[in-house]
Formats: C-alpha cells, sequence, structure tokens
C-alpha cells in the first residue's frame, strides 16, 4: 500500500513536470445522440495524427483527453452511428461535444460500423461483455419478451439457472454471487414470474455490461459477476410514443424533452394478463386466480449548465399470485437514484449518487386463521465517484460508497395485528473506498491497478447468538441500538495487463479478489422470491474470491470476425451451504444451519462473434468446471456444486433477409446439473423413502433447445414505424427435464419409478411493437 | 405421456413440509413451478435413469406409547433403487429397551425382523432408550415420553384450494411449554402414507386447527368413510425426524436423509410417545 502511494506521488508528479514541459491542452466535452439527445456510453474518440491514442466516454457520456498543442483530424464514433470527423487546432482548452446521427441501417451494414473496430482486442478490461438493447432485439425468447437477462446468458461463462430461469451463473458461481445494478441501485431479485421474466423492460434499458468477476475497482460487494444496467435518459428533443403489444404481456414507452435540449424524462411501464387467460376457463380453481406483474421504470434528466447535470431514476415493480382470497403472494423491488454530474474542470468529473433501493414480500393467507407475513431489505447509499483524466495515456478513478442495509428477515402477523412471531432485523454498514489507475505505458502495453478497501460492520440492537457444532446456542448477548458488533476490513486488489501483440491479436492477464458480505440462502432448485439475504455477521464470514484469468483475442478479416479465449480459476473461501434438514425459513437462529467450505471453479470460454454482414451472429462454449469442499459433505472432499456443467455451447445467428424481414435462431446444449439421486429405498410406515449417498454425484440430462424469431417491419417512416416479431420457443419440442423426481410406481406398488417433469414445449408467440 | 395440471394445493400435497404449518407449506414448495405451469400445462413422464446402488443400511423403527403394549420394534434392510419395495428384515438383531427409572426388557423375535415387548409399559415423562445390537455393530437411541395432549374435535370441510373434503383436527395446545405433535391419520382403516407434525411455535397454549391435506395418494373422502386420527405427543428428536422426513426430494437442491434420532448411522426413528385417538364417521 506504501509502495503504491510512492509511486502514485511520482507519477502525479511526472505528468505535472511533462505539461510544463510541454504545452498541452485537454480536448473534452459529451457524446450525444443527435436526434434524442441521448446520452453515448462508449463511443471513441480517435485522433488521426496520433495512433494508439484515444479515448472513450463514460457512463454519462462524457470524454476527455489531453494532448500537446497542434492541429488535430479527431473523429468521434460510436456503434451503429455515422462517424463525426472533425479538424482541431489545439491551443487553447477545447469543449466539443459530439452529436451522431444513427446510420439509417442499410442492408448489410448491421452494426460496428462505428465503434473502433477492434475494441475487443484494444480495450482494457477482460471477462467483460457488452450489449445494446439494439443488438438483442432480433434474438428470439420466450413470450416474445426481449430480455438481457435472457441474452446474457448466451454468451461465455453465463449460465442459466434453469429453464425460463433469470437466475445465471456466473464461472461457477451461484447466484446470488451476482451483482446486479440498474441506475447503481442493487436489484436483489431480479425475477418476475418466478423468473420467467427478468424485471428489465429491454425498452427501459440503454445498455448492459457484464464483468466476470474482474471489474473495476469502482464495483463491489459480489463474488462472480457484475451485471450493470443502465436506463435510457429519454428524448430532449421530441416527444416519443412506443410500445408493444403481446399476447402475455405489454408495454408502452413516453420520452421527451422537459426543456428542449436541457432536460429529458422517460417513463416506461409493462404489465403482463396471463390470468386472463385463466378467467376463460370454466374452472373456477383457474378463473379466479390472481397471476400478473407489472413494472414501472421512470426517469427524468436536466442539464443546469455546462459543468452541471442532474439525473433522477426510479423502478417500481410488484409480482402478484392470488387464489380465491385464501392465499396470496406478492413480491418486488422498488429503487431510487438521485445523480450530480459535476466538472469540477474539463479533466476531473465528478458523480454523486444518492441510491435506495428496496425489495419486499407480503404474504397473506386465510385459512381459517388469517396471517400475513412479510420480509423486506433496503439499502440506503451513497456513492462518490471522481475520473481524473490526467493525460492521454493515464486515467486516475477513485471515490467511496457508504451503504446501510436494513433487513427485516420476516414477521408474522395475524389478522388482528398481533406479531405472532418476530425476528430480528439486522443492520449492517457498508463503507468502501477504492482507487484504480488505468495506465498505458507504451504502445503495447496497457496496465489498470487499483484496489477496493471495504469495512463492513454489523450493528446492533440485537441478540448475538453463538452456537457449537450441533447447532446448539452456546451464548446469548444483546447489543444496542448502534453499537458495532463485528467489523470486517477488507482489501481487494485488482489488476488487469494488456499487450498487444498486433492490430488484430493481444493477450490479457488479470487478477482480482472480491469480498461479498450479503448472502442469499436458497435451497430451492429454482430460488423462490421468499429467499433470504443475510449479511456478514460474528458467524457468517464474508465470502472471498481470488481469480486469476489469461485471454488471447484476435480479429479476423477486417476485423469481421471477433475471437476469445478465456480462461480462468477461481479459488473460493467462507462459502455458504446447509446442514442436512436445514430449517431455513422463519427461524430465528438459522445461522445455526449453515455449513461453511471452499470453492474452485476453472474453465475454458471461446467465443466467435462475426460482427458485420447480412448474416451475423456468434458461437460460444465454455467447457469448466465448479467445486465446493465442506467437511460435512461427502466426508470432506470436493464435489460439484450443482451449477457444475462441464460443456456448455450457444449458438446465435441473426440474418436480414431484406429491408423488411429479419430472421433469427438461438440453439443451446448444456451438460445437466450436478444432482443428487436416491441410491437405494426403504419404507418407513408405509411410506417408501429414498436413500440419498454422496452429494451431487448425478447429473441431470443434457439440456438442448431451438429458438427461431421473425421480425418483420412492416411500416417504416420518419413519423411511424411498426413491426411484428414471432418467435418459437423450443422449436422441436425437446422434453426437457425441469425436475426429476421419484416416487412409487402407478401400475406395480412393488416397484418404484424416476418422472421427469417438463415445463416447455413449443411455445409460440406473436408481438406488435410500435413507435412513433 | 400425460398432461397433467397442479394446483397449488398440489405444492401442500408433494413439496411437504418446510415449516408445518399450511402457510410454510406452500412457501417450501414450488410455486414457481406452479405458476407457469398453471397457464402453459407441462408434461410428466416415467423416464430410466441408471441410478447409482448403495450397499444395504440398517433401518430401525420403533414405537413406545402410553398405553398397553406390545410395543413393535421394526429392523430391516434398505434396497436399491431398481430392487423389488420388499425389505428384507434383519433377524437374530439383540433389542433391548429401557428407561430412567431401572426398567429393562430384551425384545423377543416372533417373526423375523418383527421385535416386541412383553411387559414393558409407556410412561409419561420417562426417557426410554433403544439399543440394538446386530453383529459388533450397536445402534442406540432415546426417546422421552411427553404427557398426553387430547383432540378437541375433528371436523370435515370443503378444501380452500381444491374443493375437496378434508379433515381439520383442533386441539387446545398446553400453555408455556415447548409441544411437538405428529398426527396419523386413517382413512377408512388404512394409514395415510404422509407425515404430519407440527410444533406449537406460533399457537403457544392456543386451539391449534390443523388441516390434513392427502398426501401421497389421491383418495377422496366421501360420505360414510369411517376417519381415524391420532394424535401423537413426541419429543424434539422424533419431530426433526419426521420434519425433515417429509422434505425429501423434490424441489429441494440437496436432497439429503432425515436426521434420525437413532445412532451410528441407521436410517429410522424411535418413538416414544403419548397418544390420544379420535375416530368418526364422514357425514356430509
Amino acid at each position: 500500500m506504501e509502495r503504491l502511494k510512492i509511486y502514485l506521488f511520482f507519477l502525479i508528479l511526472l505528468s505535472a513536470f511533462q505539461s510544463v514541459a510541454q504545452q498541452k491542452f485537454t480536448i473534452s466535452g459529451y457524446f450525444k445522440d443527435a436526434k434524442t439527445g441521448e446520452n453515448l456510453i462508449g463511443a471513441t474518440l480517435t485522433i488521426k495524427e496520433l495512433q494508439g491514442k484515444g479515448t472513450g466516454t463514460n457512463a454519462y457520456g462524457f470524454y476527455s483527453i489531453t494532448l500537446p498543442t497542434g492541429q488535430y483530424q479527431i473523429t468521434g464514433q460510436f456503434v451503429g452511428y455515422a462517424p463525426q470527423i472533425l479538424q482541431i487546432n489545439l491551443n487553447r482548452p477545447l469543449k466539443q461535444n459530439f452529436a451522431l446521427t444513427e446510420q439509417v441501417n442499410t442492408l448489410g451494414e448491421v452494426e460496428v460500423s462505428g465503434q473502433r473496430k477492434n475494441e475487443n482486442v484494444s480495450r482494457m478490461t477482460m471477462g467483460m461483455q457488452k450489449l445494446n438493447t439494439s443488438e438483442i432485439k432480433n434474438i428470439p425468447v420466450l413470450f416474445g419478451e426481449n430480455d438481457v437477462l435472457k441474452t446474457i446468458q448466451l454468451l461465455p461463462g453465463i449460465k442459466p439457472a434453469g429453464e425460463g430461469s433469470s437466475g445465471f451463473n456466473v464461472r461457477g458461481g451461484s447466484t446470488d454471487q451476482n451483482l446486479i445494478l440498474l441506475d447503481e441501485a442493487t436489484v436483489f431479485n431480479a425475477s418476475h414470474l418466478m423468473g420467467f421474466f427478468s424485471v428489465f423492460n429491454s425498452d427501459a434499458i440503454k445498455d448492459i455490461t457484464v464483468y466476470k468477476g474482474n471489474e473495476p475497482a469502482e464495483y463491489g460487494g459480489r463474488l462472480s459477476s457484475v451485471l450493470d444496467i443502465k436506463m435510457n435518459d429519454g428524448n430532449d428533443q421530441k416527444m416519443k410514443i412506443a410500445g408493444g403489444l403481446g399476447l402475455i404481456s405489454s408495454r408502452i414507452n413516453v420520452e421527451g424533452p422537459i426543456i428542449k435540449g436541457k432536460g429529458s424524462y422517460m417513463i416506461t411501464a409493462r404489465r403482463t394478463y396471463a390470468d386472463l387467460f385463466l378467467k376463460l376457463s370454466s374452472d373456477s380453481d383457474r378463473n379466479q386466480t390472481k397471476l400478473y406483474f407489472y413494472d414501472l421504470n421512470a426517469k427524468a434528466s436536466y442539464r443546469l449548465n455546462s459543468n452541471n447535470r442532474v439525473y433522477l431514476s426510479g423502478y417500481f415493480g410488484k409480482d402478484l399470485i392470488a387464489l380465491k382470497n385464501t392465499f396470496g403472494i406478492n413480491w418486488g423491488n422498488i429503487s431510487g437514484t438521485l445523480r450530480w454530474n459535476h466538472l469540477f474542470s474539463d479533466r476531473l468529473f465528478s458523480n454523486t449518487s444518492l441510491i435506495f433501493s428496496n425489495y419486499d414480500y407480503k404474504i397473506f393467507i386465510n385459512n381459517g386463521n388469517k396471517l400475513n407475513i412479510i420480509s423486506r431489505i433496503q439499502d440506503y447509499g451513497i456513492k462518490q465517484d471522481l475520473q481524473y483524466f490526467i493525460q492521454a495515456n493515464s486515467t486516475l478513478k477513485f471515490g467511496f460508497n457508504s451503504i446501510y442495509h436494513k433487513i427485516i428477515p420476516g414477521v408474522i402477523t395475524a389478522d388482528s395485528n398481533i406479531d405472532l412471531k418476530k425476528l430480528t432485523n439486522k443492520y449492517d454498514w457498508e463503507n468502501s473506498v477504492y482507487l484504480s489507475h488505468q495506465y498505458r505505458i507504451n504502445d503495447k502495453i496497457k496496465i489498470e491497478y487499483g484496489s477496493r478497501l471495504t469495512l463492513f460492520s454489523t450493528l446492533g440492537p440485537g441478540d448475538i447468538y453463538t452456537y457449537d457444532p450441533n447447532g446448539r446456542i452456546t451464548s446469548v448477548t444483546a447489543y444496542r441500538s448502534g453499537q458495532f458488533v463485528k467489523n470486517y476490513l477488507n482489501a481487494e486488489p485488482r489488476v488487469t495487463v494488456d499487450y498487444l501483440i498486433s492490430q488484430e491479436s493481444s493477450i490479457k492477464l488479470s487478477l482480482s479478489r472480491n469480498i461479498q458480505n450479503l448472502h442469499l440462502l436458497s435451497n430451492s432448485t429454482s430460488g423462490n422470491p421468499t429467499d433470504l439475504w443475510i449479511p456478514s455477521s460474528n458467524i457468517v464470514k464474508p465470502e472471498l474470491s481470488d481469480q486469476f484469468s489469461f485471454g488471447y483475442y484476435r480479429n479476423f478479416d477486417n476485423d469481421r470476425y471477433e475471437f476469445s479465449a478465456e480462461t480462468y480459476y477461481k479459488n473460493l473461501i467462507n462459502q455458504i451451504d446447509y446442514k442436512n434438514g436445514a430449517e431455513l425459513m422463519f427461524n430465528e437462529n438459522v445461522e445455526s444451519q449453515i455449513l461453511f467450505g471452499r470453492g474452485r471453479a476453472y474453465g475454458l470460454e471461446l467465443f466467435l462473434k462475426k460482427k458485420q454482414g447480412r448474416f451475423n451472429g456468434w458461437i460460444s462454449y465454455t467447457l469448466s468446471r465448479s467445486e465446493r469442499k465442506f467437511d460435512a459433505i461427502n466426508s470432506g472432499n470436493y464435489f460439484p456444486a450443482k451449477q457444475d456443467r462441464t460443456h456448455d455451447l450457444s449458438l446465435v445467428g441473426i440474418y436480414e433477409l431484406s429491408k423488411s424481414w429479419t430472421l433469427s435462431a438461438t440453439w443451446v446444449y448444456y451438460t445437466g446439473n450436478a444432482v443428487t439421486f436416491p441410491t437405494g429405498k426403504y419404507s418407513i410406515d408405509g411410506k417408501t423413502m429414498f436413500y440419498y449417498s454422496d452429494r451431487n454425484a448425478d447429473r441431470m440430462p443434457a439440456y438442448h433447445r431451438l429458438d427461431l424469431g421473425a421480425t418483420w417491419i412492416n411500416k417504416k417512416n420518419s413519423s411511424f414505424e411498426s413491426s411484428w416479431n414471432f418467435s418459437l420457443y423450443n422449436a422441436y419440442g425437446h422434453e426437457n427435464a425441469y425436475m426429476i423426481t421419484f416416487r412409487d410406481s402407478k401400475s406395480d406398488p412393488t416397484r418404484t419409478e424416476s418422472v421427469q417433469t417438463t415445463l416447455f414445449k413449443m411455445i409460440p408467440s406473436v408481438t406488435y411493437n410500435f413507435k412513433f | 405421456m400425460r398432461r397433467s395440471y397442479p394446483f397449488f394445493f398440489k405444492i401442500c400435497k408433494d413439496c411437504t413440509s418446510v415449516k408445518t404449518s399450511p402457510v410454510f407449506r406452500i412457501l417450501g414448495g414450488t410455486v414457481a413451478t406452479v405458476a407457469m405451469i398453471l397457464i402453459f400445462g407441462s408434461c410428466e413422464k416415467v423416464i430410466h435413469l441408471d441410478l447409482k446402488n448403495s450397499t444395504p443400511k440398517i433401518v430401525i423403527q420403533g414405537n413406545i406409547y402410553d398405553q398397553l403394549g406390545p410395543y413393535i420394534v421394526k429392523i430391516s434392510n434398505s434396497v436399491n433403487f431398481e430392487a423389488s419395495s420388499n425389505y428384507p428384515p434383519v433377524s437374530g438383531a439383540n433389542v433391548t429397551i429401557s428407561d430412567n427409572t431401572g426398567q429393562n426388557e430384551v425384545l423377543k423375535e416372533p417373526t423375523a425382523g418383527t421385535y416386541i415387548t412383553s411387559k414393558l409399559r409407556g410412561v409419561p415423562g420417562r426417557t426410554y432408550t433403544l439399543s440394538v445390537k446386530i453383529g459388533n455393530q450397536n445402534y442406540l437411541s432415546a426417546a422421552t415420553m411427553p404427557p398426553a395432549v387430547a383432540i378437541d374435535s375433528i371436523y370435515f370441510s370443503s378444501s380452500l384450494f381444491s374443493g375437496e373434503m378434508i379433515t381439520t383436527v383442533r386441539l387446545l395446545d398446553p400453555p408455556f411449554i415447548a409441544n411437538y405433535y405428529r398426527l396419523v391419520y386413517f382413512i377408512n382403516r388404512v394409514q395415510q402414507k404422509a407425515f404430519y407434525v407440527l410444533d406449537d411455535e406460533l399457537f403457544q397454549g392456543a386451539t391449534i386447527r390443523y388441516a390434513l391435506l392427502s398426501r401421497g395418494n389421491n383418495i377422496k373422502l366421501v360420505k360414510g368413510d369411517q376417519v381415524t386420527v391420532w394424535l401423537e405427543s413426541i419429543d424434539h428428536g422424533v419431530f426433526e425426524y419426521f420434519r425433515t422426513a417429509g422434505s425429501d426430494g423434490g424441489e429441494s437442491a440437496s436432497p439429503a436423509n432425515p436426521v434420525s434420532n437413532i445412532s451410528n448411522g441407521a436410517l429410522g426413528y424411535f418413538n416414544a410417545c403419548a397418544v390420544r385417538k379420535i375416530t368418526t364417521t364422514v357425514s356430509q
């Protein structure tokens, strides 16, 4: 740490010295869409005279680059947009905004005509994938709902947690080890309708970036990945309405200027009406059932002046399942972010965010006794990020983040409002500071290094227990409100080195440590909305992961094809599993039900993408292993984690048949999850009982599925645009096993049989989309 | 291949109790599956899997009641999944039951694998120890017999979930102490193959209504059926056994063997309970 400080001191000194030696000036500004005013994230600026030097825009579309005095030809570029070329005479600080125009979609130039062509090879980060919503809109999906969480599962190293699930496993991690951010607010449960839809309405989304454990130091909190989703800012030029009508859901999006060119708003709403079909049923069980979700995304932004801009964004979503007023459950996320962008100078960019996030579920039951259950997790946070563009080859990022977590694990009340049971609330305070430096040493080598330092504090009030190995309470200590119970201080050093072999190829190497202080207790195969988040405590230690990864990147055929091969090895500490027969629900002493162990995961990820042409798409293949080791399971030997899948293959193809027709197909194949099947049976009181030996010693059958899609643009002019989207999920109707259960044979009571349940066989859907 | 449309009550039937009150039974289940199956249906089919084998395990099942004996301890072996469900009895074991007042009895084996007492008498408050010696292996268990709790009444009503007739048991929980119950359910003298256990955590000293949702078979109650319910007051160890036995397989990501109160890796349970019974005829 000390050494790092000295190094940084010299570095800053050096840059100061250089600026004295040679007169330098800064060009800075924003990139935006000329038509909508939407900020362009990750747009690039290149300088013809200085090959290899250039910069990109940050999450708010801002760029800054400091260059020696001179005449330059600069080019601003962004995916799918016409580049803008400017001649500049740099002899004083220059503000230069770029307003790029979206390219008319001429056949054969689907995308990437803008973006720096060898982006894949030359960008700093590895283990990262970026998608923009225009890229995913043609990919066929279940029920015709474009879904970013489903699309990222087609990328290497990211695997679906189950059929139709929006839960995903990254590089052998569990589903709760993914940090999902929507405009910086944590999304605790990204599933609608049990995961068949995600909470992200793609109409509201601008940009999706996923980091597979090598995230930059400004991110932290989960072991396996960060999924950073950014919402649209809204059109600041003209009011626009867009929407879609589908078989089971519809959505509408309204956006427009608050003050033209200065401020904008965006509101997107969506609701499913699956239960309307149930109403048609003659069966009274079904036609009195409620089953739907809705969500609302809203955002407003306003530019106060050239140095200050504010954003307010919010998400509100709810799922409801109810049956004849006798049983019901609803759950949902609410989040809000207030952000202030401020330019201290043309080289120092600041963003300050106030963040609120809430997830809760409520259950009511009227079965003679009326009961209500409620559980909730809330985050209140403040985040300060600073970006200092020292010079063209050197950028410093630093900041802090402070989050107050409040968890209400569960309260059960009777209809008379009497608390039947109330679990102790948990209060935690998570404080982090980070610093990272991106530095281009020469034309070949770039390095990004930094660290995050996190202090996680468990606070009172509450009774803190200790347990013996059998889970019996050995002591209870009462803590007062605000009293510190336990503190964990952890550093998360991260470094990535990028070596450019040529303009077409590079190798990258990365080391990173991640810490996780919130843990989801879930022992079901699919994940339930009632799964409980618990914080690190005197019993539960922070989860820790060290990842080493190495990658080779190569572009072919004038950057038309992009190839990458990445390998990784992860060492995991303080992993969580459960005792046999663990009672995870409404248990004050739930920590006594947990086992702690370690894990390892390693794999190879291959990715080949064709970026241009009428036919484009990708092949993604992952060979991997993920194992865990617990003293109390399988005699303390390593065993496959349930998400362990040896092979995982995805093919995605999109073909632009004509200006109005686009066809697409995806095919996925993966090895079945590791599961525990019975190895014997016996009888207790006449009931057949199954005997289990080793944990996860068996495999589900391999999974494969073909989806087909077609988009027909039936009208497109400057004032109105409409299209039809057709899709067929599981086109050849393969009966994939959703679950396998065991029971007495119905035909021969002296035998037992295995029963496979299949969820979806050929689900067709059609959606009508419009925009005016 | 058949189409099946499970419904909410099916959650209660199949996924069995995470906790034992009906609320928790629903939560513990596969709400996910049900929600979608509700709309689109799903397919179930019998498949063949090459399941691994296991060496036979000792299975012990013994009950002592606060009623006249004889009490029975059954010992058998487990078999492989593919085998016929006839479980080989284990003969020639040395089976002893003793209590904390010095009563002690070696059980006789009139038929293979079935061991019975002749003079032992179960008394609430006493702790019973079962000792089983098979070859050079010893299996031990202890259970304490709690005081009896009476059944207040049973009644029949239409299920809120399925519309089927269900039996509900009403009892008054004794205040101040933790009580654990097991219910044994007979329809026309046939014991239902489901485990029903509950505790009084949410209902300390209150009237408890417990609905015996049919599980494990599709027997429907009709007018004239004879229903018998036993209410066993059990100790915590036995409760844990049946609680965890109820949640085997299904949606659990890591199905495991129930937590037995018998030592040395034996499967099964040893129960000392005070039991009260009620029999009635469905009149509706």
